[in-house]
């Protein structure tokens, strides 16, 4: 969604200029909702691979007398209707949450940013490689034409559901947001003289890509894929809250705010409030991550958007 | 004259989109693993039957033939039968896909109440106490997982307090169904003078709307803050401003200039929200197009599925479309 800046020759010394000192670190010290996205993330991932070591109950036996006990001293969050500990599935649930978000994002931004980077060094360019960067474009719009839960949602009824059709339905849907992305950062750099000079110097495309293209888009870039992570955790939740992603009895934040949907309505909260939260958490701390790469990178007023821009920005907002 | 070409351009755009997206959904048809011949007729099947079924659907043709009695299926409305319903999945769309879209136009109607104002005095005063409230909200509601918020809102509202009714959907049990004239109940129910089916449907759409508006609200807000922070520091506003024009005044400055933008964002949400609103409908029991796609889905009701995005995706194009045209009158240059 953000332009690049405009005039820079080298390696965008403008968007350095408006670096404050001493780095990213300090930067997201001195903004607390920052640093709180910042822990949260850290604190999830975390958990996502050590959660097995912490003195929790099993995530996956049930303890058949404990039947939707009230949080309290034994079982701080309380248990679900199956006599599972809520808390124990709540901080296990981070390792297939965060594991699908994370496959799922770096494979739609390695596809879509390669494509699209292709895309903006073609368009334009001759014959066969306009056209194909046109095509790429092309498809890229189609596929952002069907609503992206909808589209999610019916690759996983094709591929079949379970945790590799939702991971690959997550890439699927967010291939073109990257394709996009790319094609604009590159076609932008593209102008830029040292990236001209580097063309008239003889740099092939994939010389252009890794030392121009690449590291110029990468806060852009490394922006977006934090916020599409905590979009792409939001769909695989979703999936699973409805019973087409990961089953039960593997934790998973939306089969377990589904397991408690009935109780919820009954008066017990807990077995769907807890996981809600930290999904909710998890959303908003890679959301704040997000913010802080683009806000690090180029704090000027961005540019007006396009309206492209704008659409993108709502297919990418959740 | 200018409208008229730029509107016959639209649709020499829009037709090979609609192609394509007929080609996605073709091409996710072919993706599942497996002869639907034999699935469709069961353990039992003969292989004649079963010859005989491929047959008569084109199973027996080459992928580009199969692809043009598809594309010729689908211009005559065939989206094939769902096996669950047994009806055609055009019948179920339509009968569906009005709760649907009652759903989603009520809560961008309370996205855009809710995002507009905020995000104009938000981006007019950037320092201010609202514009605080606004960012906190952004922060906030742009985490939360509807399906959730959802939960919470029945908890609280029908659990706890008990003065929403509870999540079964458009109707009380107890009430009738209005007769069908522009497929929402509120609106049919009035026409007809059923006080008690408007009331009804009314409180049922409290907590779904509630749900979806104030999440969605958000995007609007973002955009619409964006915008006039922007406008803020154009001459036109600051003449505005030194002129002496009162706030209100400015405001309706900006926001006509930032009406374009909006148009293009609430299109683009419309057909999002067809797609997003799917889980809210199960957690309601809303009987709309969503959970239709969502029960199709999870019993392999594969016609059914891909008729719902396609169906959501060409509704969603047909959006863009209107929003285009709309723009174009807005601003003839």
């Amino acid at each position: 969604m953000s332009e690049p800046a405009t005039a820079p020759a080298g390696k965008a010394p403008s968007r350095a200029a408006g670096r404050s000192k001493g780095g990213l670190w300090l930067f997201v010290c001195r903004r607390p909702v920052f640093l709180a996205g910042y822990l949260i993330v850290a604190v999830m991932a975390w958990l996502a691979v050590f959660a097995p070591l912490l003195p929790l109950r099993s995530p996956v036996d049930a303890d058949a007398g404990a039947y939707l006990v009230a949080p309290g001293a034994t079982h701080w969050m309380g248990t679900d209707a199956a006599g599972l500990d809520v808390l124990s599935r709540t901080l296990h649930a981070p390792r297939i949450d965060l594991a699908i978000a994370l496959i799922a994002t770096l494979s739609a931004a390695a596809i879509g940013g390669t494509l699209g980077a292709f895309a903006g060094l073609w368009s334009g360019a001759g014959a066969l490689r306009g056209a194909a960067a046109a095509v790429l474009l092309r498809t890229g719009d189609i596929v952002q034409a069907f609503p992206v839960f909808a589209l999610a949602l019916v690759l996983v009824a094709v591929l079949g559901q379970g945790t590799t059709a939702v991971v690959i339905a997550i890439t699927v849907v967010n291939v073109p947001l990257y394709l996009r992305l790319m094609h604009a950062e590159t076609m932008a750099l593209r102008r830029m003289a040292f990236v001209e000079a580097a063309q008239i110097a003889g740099a092939g495309d994939v010389y252009l890509l890794r030392h121009h293209i690449v590291p110029n888009a990468s806060a852009t870039l490394l922006s977006q894929m934090s916020t599409h992570a905590g979009t792409a955790v939001l769909i695989a939740s979703g999936l699973s809250f409805i019973g087409a992603g990961v089953r039960a009895p593997t934790p998973e934040w939306g089969s377990m705010i589904a397991m408690g949907f009935q109780n919820v309505v009954t008066g017990q909260w807990w077995p769907s409030m807890f996981p809600g939260l930290a999904l909710a958490l998890t959303v908003f701390g890679l959301g704040q991550v997000g913010a802080s790469i683009l806000a690090y990178a180029d704090p000027r007023e961005r540019q007006r958007p396009s309206r492209r821009a704008w659409r993108a920005f709502v297919a990418g907002s959740r | 004259m200018k409208m008229l070409r730029h509107l016959a351009m639209r649709l020499l755009v829009t037709a090979p989109q609609m192609l394509g997206i007929v080609a996605v959904a073709f091409f996710l048809l072919k993706l599942i693993p497996g002869d639907p011949a034999p699935m469709m007729l069961g353990p039992l099947a003969t292989q004649e039957s079963v010859a005989k079924l491929r047959a008569e659907m084109g199973l027996d043709q080459p992928l580009p033939v199969q692809f043009l009695a598809y594309l010729g299926r689908l211009l005559h409305g065939d989206l094939g039968r769902s096996w669950q319903t047994t009806n055609t999945v055009l019948f179920d769309l339509a009968q569906r896909l009005p709760a649907t879209l009652e759903l989603v136009s009520l809560s961008l109607l309370l996205a855009i109440t809710i995002g507009v104002p905020l995000g104009l005095v938000a981006g007019r005063w950037p320092q201010g106490l609202a514009a605080r409230a606004a960012s906190a909200y952004q922060i906030v509601a742009g985490a939360l997982p509807d399906f959730w918020v959802a939960l919470v809102l029945i908890f609280f509202g029908y659990t706890v307090l008990q003065i929403a009714p509870a999540p079964i959907g458009r109707l009380d049990i107890a009430v009738l169904a209005p007769d069908a004239i522009t497929g929402s109940y509120v609106i049919d129910a009035l026409l007809v003078g059923d006080f008690d089916a408007m009331r009804s449907a009314a409180a049922q759409l409290v907590l779904p709307v509630l749900t979806l508006g104030l999440l969605y609200g958000v995007p609007i807000l973002t955009m619409t803050r964006a915008t006039v922070q922007r406008l803020n520091e154009t001459d036109f506003i600051r003449f505005a401003m030194a002129k002496g024009l009162s706030p209100m005044r400015v405001s309706r400055h900006a926001l006509r200039n930032a009406l374009p933008t909006l148009l293009t964002v609430i299109g683009s949400m419309y057909g999002t929200l067809i797609g997003s609103i799917v889980l809210v409908e199960v957690v309601f029991a809303w009987g709309g197009a969503g959970q239709y796609a969502v029960s199709a889905v999870l019993n392999a009701d594969l016609n059914a599925a891909l008729g719902f995005v396609t169906a959501a995706a060409v509704l969603s194009l047909g959006i863009h479309l209107a929003v285009d045209l709309v723009i174009l009158m807005l601003e003839p240059q």
